[in-house]
């Protein structure tokens, strides 16, 4: 994945919302995993605990109803896949994570003009 | 070495063509080769050996020998390419029947990737062998009687989160928690468990891999794990004959969901093992809700030397990335 189509005319409004819409759900599960990382690590009170999950939970039950209303749930999930698998390709690339089957392409040996 | 004549004329007579107007306007940056051979494998052959084969395109097939080793060739005079698929999974297929044919005829091979071509007649390609003798020779020698396997653990049926929930104790726990619990703190503590879940899942799988990989490595010469979805397939019916009609009844279930697939290993046994590996593998297909695919013997292309690459000139172009 290269380009991220948002569409044009009438469906750039909702390709643009698709949009807006993942990149706040990767971050709202962002805080989530930091929120449950400083429950785990026994710095937060019962009470702390109780209004950050309070908190974290209306955010995502009003992102919810946010795609449902736009009818958009597909378009978001479809766009975090495609994050997903270029997210995975990079860390992948990184680690230098065996790749036994070669690029695709040809090879011909012996110089120009010998 | 009987099969050349055919071609020479046809071969000869593109040769100059292509000096005299080079199709460099079309394709800017395919290589111009004016006589070339493409190359399937290399092989231990003598002086007489043949192999009575259509290769990709359907050009004769020679063998030129040079010192008890063979190249698995045919004259061509530029590269393969094309925009049509079809066209493309054709050539593929006759390059590996050739290889898998050669290597039936004159034991375990040295495949070239597709599309592998040497500048010069058949006189250059004995020029390369005995230069590369040594290397070769080692190469072939170190490969005799090993094939390659590949091995694919598929999960086709997930293991089931009641049943992870049973075998540990700290999920156990949350799940209690959560029951007792003020809407925030559950919510919280939701996410905590479906974490744990999904590294639970995750630590099953690199175990089952690991396990896999040892008892495999024991019984084999080498084992690799590959990526654990392929990030390229042609299709899965990939068959000589007009491919069209298989394609319909396939399609709509392309994708591999069938199934997640935990592992994917290749390796490389000596051909007597086979049998050692098959009943590792049957072990692990012993377990609910793993399916084993085990193909090969193969080529070993995977544990091929790299040549060329140590000084001699090579145009080589990778696709680039989508």
């Amino acid at each position: 994945m290269t380009a991220i189509d948002v569409g044009d005319g009438e469906d750039a409004r909702q390709g643009l919302v698709t949009l807006v819409i993942t990149v706040v759900e990767i971050l709202i599960d962002a805080l989530e995993r930091e929120a449950v990382r400083r429950m785990e690590s026994g710095n937060l009170s019962d009470e702390e605990i109780e209004r950050l999950g309070s908190q974290l939970a209306t955010i995502e039950a009003e992102i919810e109803q946010l795609k449902a209303d736009e009818e958009i749930e597909d378009g978001v999930d479809d766009l975090r896949g495609d994050l997903d698998g270029l997210v995975n390709d990079a860390i992948e690339q990184l680690h230098g994570e065996p790749t036994a089957t070669q690029n695709p392409g040809y090879s011909v040996f012996g110089g120009e003009g010998e | 070495m009987s099969s050349d004549g055919a071609n020479d004329g046809d071969g000869a007579a593109k040769g100059l063509e292509a000096l005299d107007e080079q199709p460099a306007d079309e394709h800017a940056e395919t290589p111009a080769i004016d006589e070339g051979r493409y190359l399937y494998c290399l092989v231990r052959a003598d002086e007489d050996a043949a192999l009575e084969t259509t290769g990709v395109d359907d050009e004769p097939v020679s063998i030129v020998t040079e010192n008890g080793i063979g190249a698995v060739v045919h004259a061509c005079d530029g590269i393969y390419d094309s925009a049509d698929l079809a066209q493309i999974r054709r050539w593929l297929v006759r390059h590996q029947t050739v290889v898998d044919e050669a290597g039936q005829a004159f034991g375990t091979p040295i495949p070239f990737q597709f599309d592998t071509i040497l500048r010069g007649d058949d006189a250059a390609v004995r020029e390369w062998l005995h230069e590369e003798s040594e290397t070769l020779e080692r190469a072939l020698s170190g490969l005799v009687d090993h094939w390659e396997y590949r091995v694919e653990v598929v999960e086709v049926d997930p293991i089931s989160d009641e049943a992870l929930i049973e075998r540990d104790e700290r999920l156990r726990e949350l799940d209690e928690q959560i029951g007792g619990s003020g809407e925030g703190t559950a919510f919280l503590l939701e996410k905590q468990f479906d974490q744990r879940l999904t590294e639970l899942r995750a630590a099953r799988r690199e175990s089952l891999t690991a396990d896999l990989e040892e008892r495999l490595a024991a019984k084999a010469r080498e084992v690799h794990a590959l990526e654990r979805s392929p990030s390229a397939k042609l299709s899965n019916d990939i068959t000589d004959t007009e491919s069209e009609t298989v394609r319909d009844s396939s399609d709509g279930s392309d994708e591999s969901s069938d199934g997640e697939a935990l592992c994917r290993l290749t390796v490389l046994a000596h051909e007597d093992d086979e049998e050692a590996i098959g009943s590792i593998l049957d072990d692990v297909a012993a377990n609910d809700g793993l399916e084993v695919r085990f193909t090969g013997p193969w080529p070993p292309y995977t544990f091929s030397p790299e040549l060329g690459d140590d000084g001699t000139a090579a145009d080589e172009r990778a696709n680039p990335q989508p």
